[in-house]
């Protein structure tokens, strides 16, 4: 059940997201939109392609694709749409054409890497999570901390950062809110990973399940005001 | 002192109004925000110490 339903249930959750998100991209533009758009329509191939492992088992093709927009490329490209949304244009364009360069020579290794499928049982933990051990060809799985890394500092640090400055000025409460969603919703799958190495059942689909709703819920916090948000203004009358 | 109290829909319009003001959010996100921010900074630093470690091969990587 776990190896079917919840990827199954991340990938649609995400597709619903990156329908959300192009949407207000097509209403109010906004590169970051769009960025952050393809990051989730990423997130969703990575979702459903588990969900195609967990229902119907090994395929290559299936495999390859997890691997490339699950496991490399997701939280990179979530993390450049929030580089869009915080720096200055000319950095924020010229790290995207660097993350568009090395997102298509992953895409040539990956799709060029051995595989042995057998590896699969052997690396996961509950005899149904697609592991990366299965890729057998060297410089492919290297890949993978330097792109997640650039999404985490990206995405996890400019929803901190953003967080931040509502708080300090304290205004705008639903962003501050919605910021912090974000930021836990994006640290959550790398928590999966982590517990899921431990050999506990599930964990990895579990963080990407629990992240993706985290995502979603503080994008639509970030982006719809609360009623009748206010903050109290303390007036101090002098002595 | 005379302290008081007053809740404005937005913020912005009043800003300059009152020389002595303090913005403030309500009291249970004025703890949980710091407290959060905080938590989720220690976390990242601890996922990067350990991405970086294992792109350096200080240790092996299991996963992915």
């Amino acid at each position: 059940m776990i190896d079917k339903f919840i990827p199954l249930i991340s990938g649609i959750i995400s597709l619903i997201f990156a329908f959300f998100v192009l949407a207000r991209y097509i209403k109010r533009k906004g590169t970051y939109l769009l960025i952050w758009g393809i990051g989730t329509v990423f997130y969703g191939i990575g979702g459903l392609c588990e969900a195609y492992y967990g229902f119907f088992g090994w395929n290559p093709l299936v495999f390859r694709l997890w691997y490339l927009f699950g496991a490399i490329l997701v939280a990179a490209w979530l993390g450049q749409g929030t580089v869009f949304l915080l720096a200055r244009r000319k950095w924020a364009v010229a790290l995207l054409v660097l993350l568009i360069l090395g997102s298509l020579y992953g895409a040539f290794k990956v799709f060029n890497a051995n595989l042995d499928p057998s590896k699969v049982v052997v690396a996961t933990h509950t005899g149904s999570e697609l592991s990366g051990k299965v890729i057998t060809s060297p410089g492919v799985r290297i890949l993978t901390p330097f792109f997640n890394l650039y999404g985490t500092v990206t995405m996890v640090g400019g929803a901190i950062y953003s967080a931040f400055i509502f708080w300090r000025k304290r205004v705008l409460l639903h962003r501050t809110i919605g910021n912090i969603l974000i930021a836990v919703g994006a640290i959550l799958p790398a928590f999966g990973g982590f517990f899921s190495r431990l050999q506990i059942p599930g964990a990895l689909y579990f963080g990407e399940f629990l992240g993706i709703l985290l995502l979603f819920t503080g994008f639509l916090r970030a982006t719809t005001p609360m009623k009748n948000e206010a903050t109290a203004v303390v007036v101090a009358a002098a002595d | 002192m005379e302290i008081t109290i007053l809740v404005t829909k937005n913020i912005t319009k009043h800003e300059g109004q009152q020389a002595n003001s303090r913005r403030k959010y309500p009291e249970i996100y004025e703890k949980m925000v710091p407290l959060a921010l905080g938590l989720i900074t220690l976390v990242v630093a601890a996922l990067i110490i350990i991405t970086v470690g294992i792109a350096l091969g200080l240790w092996a990587n299991p996963g992915h």
